[in-house]
């Protein structure tokens, strides 16, 4: 036919690029360099088309898979891959079936291409994918790059607003090796030409109106006349009016249930007429798609479903829900149900159907998903007991908490607690106060959190014990420790976990065992470390991801607290790598800020900026941290003499953190303080140090910090504060005991500082040689006028960037890399060999590069060889 | 992006070494395109028979600037953010040409 003849010449036409691109990516997969490729592009554009035409093309070199996003507002979580499943290797068919989340599916996706033919993976429309779907893209872009499968995400690159999830992905795999992209162009006005050849409409008319859009063009064609339809919408519905009016019921009826229906729901939507599927098809409408009926596309679709009217669509989607539940589907894509049952206005079967679907999606760490399920079925819930609109507001909250929407998430559990209240049910409400504790603490409301818990073991005590209490006792010892009370934290904590084991909740056994440990390595650091490492690995072990993430970011706070800096460089690695592995992000940026502050106060300041900015390329909702990231990064640039650090501290005065978390204000005013101090803008020093200081400080190590830029500045200084520590040394003017202080705590900068306020050559001449080491021009010039003043000669220059990088302080995982990297081995089979993704090996090895001063590989190994660093192996 | 004027006093022993840095400065820009871009440099003759230079570029932030010159083993005395441009003259013609 001619018009199905014009598609495909359309989906041929200017497409060889995009097509040798596809082939070379293939090949490369099946040589064991695999690859996420990205093909962008506007609607109706071709991207299915020209991908369609490969994968069929690929047939015998490859183990096909195609799946398709669905354009439903709420799509079923992992959609695309259950569509999948059937012919699917047997590995990835059990991991998509058994409920698994997205890392487990992508790992079913990379093992599956290795044996054998490479895996071809397409991914259709990945604009309307699911959280879950989402992730699976994330691991593949990270990991892709050393195996043999090959993925390829289609989208539409025009539709994409600012904080789309999609662009956030986007973001995420900018400079991930495994990544490819290909756009996909508009036609030329010759190829439109071709495609009219044999058709009454003027070529020119018809490439000025389309822009050479293929899809446009091709219904444009299929609509016939002379003149060509102003809109995409008119061409289709032009092309639509053409049929017959009961292949037109059947068109409408398939353009209310995307992506597709079967012939036995048309049959029950429209009746006799469904006997016109076939006229459907045979005009190119419609085309048999896996599932049932489907449109050619879904521009078309929505073309259709837009021209009904509201009160049709209302009587059809009825009809369709009624197929549908009775069907098997109604079991296998709750998704779908729930979106027909929203559309019919029946609020029996959203009730039913939404919470089934929010359940499934948040087991398959679609989060957002499940949170607009959950509140899919609060919009018809106002009639519900306050104990099943608790269940609601609970699952939607957690789900808020997860898709990092902490606000709602706060804002919901509140509405859910209420409820519990109207119930009569205190267990419930008091471990929905948990909840509600677990995300203030996040935000820093520390205050508030105290009063919830407060209130949660009031309720809790004195009831029998279930599961419930497992969770109020563990909220009770966080909240312990955060007063610093140990004694009790450890008491709630073992109580936490002997219930968590109790009642089989291995959840909050594994956040007590997490607890408990950190506790222990306060006391003895070489104990608590054995038990912490534990508790990491059972929870691995059982995919408690949260966990085993805060296990390792506890093993990092605990290395930073016995100064044991070789640790704490590899558990921040270790840290890093597991949460971004796991989508732990909160947890990932947690560790990272801390480790910024960690390697400024080591003066390894290029590490420092590298930690700090990975956290401020972070989306995510997450004040202490920006703010933390900021604060280092004024510090930086400030000791380096670089511009910038007053408008850092502004940006972090923009992301404010809450009264209650005081050491963030004092960590703020410090570094404001030393910014001003620089600058010998002293008036500044006195507005920053002075209203802190004017309000009841509960550290009082605080004080003594800012008292002691006030003594810097000359200004009036309360020196009488006696408290031990180096600040307080300072502060009374012992500076060659509060530099030996330093130097004792591994902080070359304040250790040098503390020595320029002697007047002590010898001190002095010690101070100069740590600037010039770090970095630090403003005080090394500062240091050298002193110098200079007091006779002392030949005070050298600063020296050059290529010296300073042979101070190479390499962490223990990248002397590891290193290792490899001088065995020959290339990136991806490191990551193979440390059981890493490529990106992570990426990111040690463009460490290693920029600590040698070295520009490539081999210059890094010849740098490593003559300092010795790979000696010990 | 902001724009940046960078000293490096004294950096070089001989033009030819300068030479060769010039060559690594502007493979290792390729790279990060979108974080630096080398304008111009004035070469100085320096009283110690050395070489140096006053460089102007343009950079997403300061450590960008750094991160370039640790890559391309330059080196970094000062860097200085420019508030406004005033161009009375356009530049002589370079002296080595």
């Amino acid at each position: 036919m001619a018009i199905i003849e014009s598609a495909r010449i359309g989906a041929l036409l200017e497409r060889d690029e995009l097509l040798d691109g596809l082939r070379t990516a293939l090949a490369d997969a099946r040589a064991g360099h695999g690859a996420l490729l990205l093909v962008g592009g506007e609607a109706g554009v071709g991207k299915t088309s020209a991908t369609r035409l490969f994968f069929e093309e690929a047939d015998r070199d490859a183990i096909g898979l195609w799946g398709s996003c669905d354009p439903l507002a709420t799509p079923p979580p992992l959609g695309p891959f259950l569509e999948i499943v059937e012919g699917a290797p047997a590995g990835l068919s059990d991991a998509v079936d058994a409920d698994s989340g997205a890392h487990a599916v992508a790992m079913a996706l990379l093992a599956a291409g290795q044996r054998g033919l490479p895996l071809l993976l397409v991914l259709e429309d990945v604009h309307w994918a699911d959280e879950a779907t989402l992730d699976v893209l994330r691991v593949l872009g990270r990991r892709a790059g050393g195996t043999r499968t090959l993925a390829i995400a289609t989208y539409r690159d025009d539709e994409l607003e600012r904080d789309h999830p999609l662009r956030v992905l986007l973001g995420d795999l900018a400079t991930s090796e495994g990544v490819r992209r290909q756009r996909v162009e508009r036609l030329s006005a010759a190829a439109v030409v071709r495609m009219a050849e044999g058709h009454d409409v003027d070529p020119a008319a018809l490439y000025r109106r389309t822009s050479g859009n293929p899809f446009y063009v091709t219904e444009a064609l299929a609509a016939g006349g002379d003149d060509v339809p102003a809109t995409v919408r008119d061409a289709v519905l032009a092309r639509v009016a053409r049929l017959g009016p009961h292949a037109t019921a059947v068109v409408e009826a398939v353009s209310i249930a995307p992506p597709s229906l079967d012939a036995g729901s048309i049959l029950a939507v429209v009746g006799e007429a469904s006997e016109s599927i076939d006229e459907c098809l045979a005009s190119g409408v419609l085309r048999t798609d896996d599932g049932g009926i489907a449109f050619r596309h879904e521009l078309a679709r929505v073309a259709v479903e837009e021209s009904i009217s509201p009160a049709r669509r209302l009587a059809m989607h009825r009809s369709v829900l009624l197929a549908l539940t009775d069907s098997p589907r109604a079991r296998s894509d709750v998704a779908r149900v729930a979106h027909h049952a929203e559309q019919a206005d029946d609020r029996e079967a959203v009730l039913r159907f939404a919470p089934a679907a929010a359940a499934e999606a948040a087991r398959r760490g679609a989060y957002r998903e499940a949170a607009a399920q959950y509140a899919r079925a609060l919009r018809f819930g106002d009639d519900l007991s306050p104990g099943d609109r608790a269940d609601l507001l609970e699952g939607r909250s957690r789900a808020c908490y997860l898709a990092d929407d902490q606000t709602e998430a706060i804002q919901v559990i509140r509405e859910a607690i209420l409820c519990r209240q109207a119930q009569g049910a205190p267990l419930e409400e008091a471990r929905a106060l948990t909840e509600l504790t677990d995300y203030l603490w996040c935000r820093g409301y520390n205050g508030e959190a105290d009063e919830a818990v407060a209130r949660a073991s009031q309720l809790a005590a004195g009831l029998p014990e279930r599961r419930a209490h497992a969770y109020v006792f563990h909220t009770q010892a966080l909240e312990a420790l955060g007063r610093g009370d140990l004694e009790a934290s450890l008491e709630h904590a073992r109580r936490a976990l002997e219930l968590g084991e109790r009642f089989g909740d291995e959840t909050i056994a594994g956040h007590a065992r997490v607890t408990i440990a950190g506790i222990h390595a306060r006391g003895d650091l070489e104990q608590g470390i054995d038990l912490l490492e534990d508790a990491v690995e059972s929870a691995r072990r059982q995919g408690e991801h949260e966990v085993a993430a805060r296990g390792l970011n506890s093993l990092v706070f605990r290395g930073i607290d016995w100064k044991r800096h070789d640790l704490v460089a590899r558990y921040i690695d270790d840290a890093v790598e597991y949460c971004t592995e796991h989508t732990e992000d909160l947890w990932r940026i947690n560790v990272l800020a801390v480790a910024a502050r960690w390697a400024l106060d080591r003066g390894r300041w290029d590490d420092a900026v590298g930690y700090a900015n990975a956290v401020l390329d972070d989306p995510r909702e997450s004040p202490w941290t920006h703010h933390e990231a900021l604060c280092v990064l004024a510090l930086v640039r400030t000791r380096r003499g670089d511009p910038g650090a007053r408008e850092a501290l502004a940006d972090a005065i923009v992301v404010g953190v809450p009264r209650e978390e005081e050491f963030a204000h004092v960590d703020l005013a410090a570094a404001r303080a030393e910014v001003a101090w620089y600058e010998r803008a002293l008036d500044d020093v006195d507005a920053a140090t002075a209203v802190m200081l004017s309000s009841e400080l509960a550290d009082p190590t605080a004080v003594v910090r800012l008292q002691l830029w006030r003594r810097l500045a000359g200004l009036e200084s309360d020196t009488g504060v006696d408290s031990p520590g180096p600040f307080g040394l300072g502060l009374a003017g012992r500076w060659q005991e509060a530099a030996d202080e330093w130097a004792e705590a591994s902080c070359p900068y304040e250790a040098a500082l503390a020595l320029s306020q002697t007047d002590d050559v010898e001190a002095l001449r010690q101070a100069h040689a740590e600037c010039l080491r770090l970095g630090a021009r403003p005080l090394a010039t500062v240091v050298a006028r002193k110098l200079r003043e007091s006779g002392a000669r030949d005070v050298p220059r600063g020296p050059r960037a290529a010296t300073r990088a042979n101070e190479a302080e390499l962490t223990p995982r990248e002397l590891e890399v290193l290792g490899l990297v001088a065995d020959g081995l290339r990136n991806a089979d490191i990551a193979e060999r440390l059981f890493l993704s490529t990106r992570t090996v990426d990111h040690h090895v463009s460490a290693i590069r920029r600590k040698l001063g070295a520009r490539t590989r081999g210059e890094a190994v010849a740098a490593a060889g003559r300092l010795g660093l790979l000696e010990d192996r | 992006m902001e724009t940046y004027v960078i000293l490096r006093r004294a950096g070089w022993r001989t033009a030819d070494d300068l030479a060769a840095a010039a060559e690594r400065s502007t493979t290792e820009g390729e790279r990060m395109p979108d974080d630096v871009a080398w304008i111009r440099s004035y070469v100085l003759e320096e009283l110690d028979g050395s070489v140096g230079t006053v460089c102007v570029y343009q950079a997403s932030s300061p450590e960008a600037i750094r991160r370039h010159a640790t890559a391309a083993d330059l080196p970094v005395d000062e860097i200085v953010k420019v508030a406004d441009t005033v161009i009375v003259r356009t530049d002589p013609a370079p002296v080595a040409a």
